[in-house]
């Protein structure tokens, strides 16, 4: 190859890094103006709510709670009681022990006085077997509850058997050890019952980091930021996808995702699709991309809802090591439900969910950290031949790394103005300093985390969930 | 010392696409340091308000009840009540001070009844609150409108009701809601005549919060629905079902059976779940006969009527659907011939483990 014919190359692979840069700023820009006009909609909306009404009606929808728990038994009995103190009067709870292999089962026997029932199953959806059975309380106290035992066949399989044991219109599907908001049921069940000519499939709300703040008895007393620069990253990062991302997608029918942490589907259309796929690591996506797929293919009008309130609070990881497991597993979760559902990628039969939506999670979430893989070998490259210009080089690095900074601060500013949850003094400097700060503490880590989460889906199949070791709520 | 002249010699000697990535940094810069001391402020100012509010409201607070237990016994205003009024004029004509004595005001209006209510609607009226709230329906911004209705309701304006209810069918739901809650808030029943003119869906959360609102009244006298059960607004039609179910509207039957073979599925769907609940035992051979051709979840619905109001005449019919292709229905169906005929149901026992159904099997596991 000739020198001319390198240089074109070259020429090629910057306008390819260039038009891909650009495009991912001009789409970030494009997505904050969206949300920021739905979320002053949204706003002016939300002060004609009143959630009282919906609070003692009887014909108010059911929904059943699903609670998948794997190993809980440090914090499973405190954690359902918060369940249990959801303000909401038609719903029940389902907590599906997933083959535990430590006392969940017996903490939970004893701390809600529960009695082996017989129950029939409609097998709609397969799964793996009951191992003890079903229990429900002696308690009328606990009359909402009841304990699953079953054998193990992962987080998926278990949502699946508390599809089947369902009797309500809707379910709440939630990990065990979230906290959920009292008022949670009765603002995500609003907008299934707010549309009229479109229907509600599914509906999730914003996820908040709790680490560091205090619960007492269940309830969220009170949020602080943590010290730890990681997990104050990963708040920052959660207030930009959720109130910058996902406000934006839900304004244009366009989310993927509602977090496995806590939403609620329409369980007809859930278990008509087949319930939660067990062979995918990404089930929360997963099951609601098969959702729309089936809504667009019999061609009726629907919606993927989202709301921005503040609804579950969650343990982030605090460890590095953790963290790039969990990130790790969101990629491969990602690679799999996108090539899974192919066909509807580019394809004008699905509309804006196939044109818009589908495309921008492949270039923009699924490619994304190859492209900057091989833009970063590319670079190193370059140095080595000594062919970088780095009066570019450097303009372009600042340019990127200031924009996301704006962007957090633009995350800051909608979180300031809607819901200010970290009221305490000082916290707004180093919510300032975080934003500056994120891109170094976090970005790398998520990078090293979805290259390696590329390379475990194609080379090390055998990689399923990966330990996430958790403190617990109660001792938050 | 920064020597400028060296950095504007540099800058321009860059290349166009630089110099322009430099404007944007620059640009960036600023927002940045913006939006980074901008925040403080607004963070301050939120406290601040959060303060402000706190010291307002309980200064309006102790006035406002101080004012509420000086009334006497006559339907006029009492001096300390005068002074009081005058003394809140002013405040009123401030935006951020009228919130607050409007939210304290919504406070007052959901603990107190009777005269002491009359006498929160005399301070709304003669401190000039009203006039906000009529000026509010003028307003082209629907989240004005829709606040200005709101306040309306709250305090009972009945007589603001012919500048309301044109806003029946307004474009934006909010307004319309609002609209519908103060008809129904001050007018009950009679509030539900909007229904006739309504041209526009009613949202599953609104009807809830319609129903929900009537049953918080002592007079339960509900009107004829039959106008409603035939509305050609489907929406109309399902409330008026959730009306027919909650009040025991026995009398509308007959127009509850023509509702058999409405259109809508939802519609069909609840018909037979109100005439459940009404003993329909008339819908029954209807039903029956029509078997074959309802949707699943209907045929499921029909078997919880029977299930409720099965008579031994039925057992051929539920026989017929031990096997049906749906395990509900399957399940519904042994269950009632168990109720009915328990040797009969005993004798499936003895069938073959091929010749039984998934309801029977999973029954006999139990």
């Amino acid at each position: 190859m000739d020198t001319s014919s390198v240089k074109i190359i070259l020429q090629i692979l910057h306008v390819i890094f260039f038009g891909y840069a650009f495009a991912a700023i001009l789409s970030y820009i494009i997505l904050s103006v969206i949300s920021g006009k739905e979320t002053i909609e949204y706003s002016k909306r939300k002060s004609f709510i009143n959630y009282k009404d919906i609070l003692s009606s009887t014909i108010s929808p059911s929904i059943t709670i699903i609670a998948p728990a794997y190993n809980e038994s440090l914090n499973v009995v405190e954690n359902v009681r918060s369940l249990l103190s959801n303000h909401y009067v038609n719903y029940n709870v389902i907590i599906v022990n997933d083959g535990s292999e430590d006392d969940s089962l017996e903490r939970l026997i004893e701390a809600y006085d529960l009695e082996k029932t017989e129950y029939i199953i409609n097998d709609k959806i397969k799964t793996q077997p009951l191992r003890a059975g079903i229990f429900k309380s002696k308690n009328p106290a606990f009359e909402k509850l009841m304990v699953v035992d079953k054998k193990n066949g992962g987080k998926a399989d278990a949502l699946n058997m508390g599809l089947n044991l369902s009797k309500s219109k809707y379910v709440a599907c939630i990990d065990v050890d979230c906290l959920l908001l009292e008022d949670a049921l009765q603002k995500l069940i609003k907008p299934f019952l707010d549309e009229t000519e479109t229907k509600v499939i599914a509906a999730g709300g914003v996820i908040r980091i709790v680490n560091s703040c205090t619960i007492k008895g269940g309830k969220l007393m009170d949020i602080n930021l943590p010290k730890s620069l990681l997990v104050k990253s990963q708040i920052l990062e959660y207030l930009r996808a959720f109130l910058l991302g996902r406000m934006a997608w839900s304004r244009l029918n366009g989310l993927l995702v509602i977090s496995g942490a806590f939403g609620v589907l329409d369980k007809e259309i859930a278990i008509t699709v087949g319930g939660y796929d067990t062979n995918t690591v990404g089930e929360d996506m997963e099951i609601i991309v098969r959702m729309r797929r089936y809504m667009e293919e019999k061609n009726e009008k629907y919606r993927v809802s989202y709301i921005p309130d503040p609804l579950c609070w969650t343990e982030a990881p605090d460890s590095y090591k953790i963290f790039i497991s969990q990130r790790n597993r969101w990629t491969r979760g990602t690679i799999e439900t996108l090539k899974k559902h192919r066909k509807i990628g580019f394809n004008r039969k699905y509309g804006s969910f196939g044109l818009v939506s589908y495309p921008y999670w492949l270039i923009f979430e699924r490619l994304a950290p190859i492209i900057e893989l091989i833009g970063l070998i590319y670079f190193i490259i370059l140095i080595i031949l000594q062919e970088v210009k780095w009066e570019y080089a450097m303009s372009f690095l600042v340019l990127s790394y200031l924009f996301s900074v704006v962007f957090s601060l633009m995350a800051i500013y909608s979180e300031e103005l809607t819901f200010h949850q970290y009221k305490k003094k000082g916290t707004g400097i180093k919510l300032i300093l975080l934003s500056a700060l994120e891109p170094f503490a976090l970005h790398p880590f998520i990078l090293y985390a979805a290259i390696q989460g590329n390379y475990d889906y194609y080379f090390n199949k055998k990689k399923k969930w990966g330990n996430m070791v958790r403190k617990g709520l109660s001792t938050t | 010392m920064i020597d400028y002249q060296y950095i504007y010699s540099t800058y321009n000697n860059l290349p166009f696409l630089i110099k322009l990535v430099w404007i944007v940094i620059s640009l960036l810069a600023l927002t940045i340091a913006f939006m980074s001391m901008y925040l403080k402020v607004i963070r301050h100012s939120l406290r601040k308000k959060r303060e402000i509010n706190i010291k307002f409201k309980t200064e309006y607070e102790s006035l406002l009840v101080k004012y509420l237990y000086s009334g006497d016994d006559s339907e006029k205003t009492t001096k300390t009540q005068n002074s009081i009024i005058e003394s809140l004029k002013e405040s009123v004509k401030v935006d951020s001070k009228r919130k607050i004595i409007l939210a304290v005001l919504y406070d007052l209006m959901n603990e107190v009844s009777g005269e002491m209510s009359d006498s929160i609607q005399t301070f709304y009226y003669k401190t000039g609150l009203i006039k906000y709230s009529y000026t509010k329906l003028k307003n082209k911004k629907w989240h004005v409108i829709a606040k200005g209705i709101g306040e309306l309701r709250r305090f009972r304006i009945k007589k603001a009701s012919h500048r309301v209810t044109k806003f029946i069918n307004h474009p934006v739901r909010e307004v319309q809601k609002e609209t519908h809650l103060y008809m129904v808030n001050l007018f009950l029943f009679d509030g539900l005549s909007f229904l006739d003119h309504l041209k526009t869906p009613l949202s599953e959360w609104e009807q809830i919060q319609l129903l929900e609102t009537l049953q918080k009244f002592e007079n339960q006298e509900i009107c004829n629905i039959r106008p409603w059960l035939k509305s050609t607004n489907n929406s109309v039609v399902l409330f008026a079902l959730k009306l027919a179910k909650i009040y025991n509207q026995f009398e509308v039957k007959e127009t509850l059976m023509e509702l058999l073979s409405h259109t809508n599925k939802d519609i069909r769907l609840n018909t037979i779940n109100v005439l459940t609940h009404l003993y329909g035992i008339e819908a029954k051979d209807v039903l029956k006969t029509n078997f074959n051709t309802l949707s699943i979840e209907e045929q499921i619905s029909f078997f919880g009527l029977l299930e409720k109001l099965v008579m031994p005449d039925d057992e051929p019919f539920i026989e017929e659907h031990l096997f049906h292709k749906n395990f509900e229905i399957q399940l519904l169906a042994l269950n009632i011939l168990k109720e009915i005929n328990i040797d009969k149901y005993m004798g499936l026992s003895k069938l073959s483990k091929k010749e039984k159904s998934t309801a029977m099997i999973k029954s006999e596991n139990i």
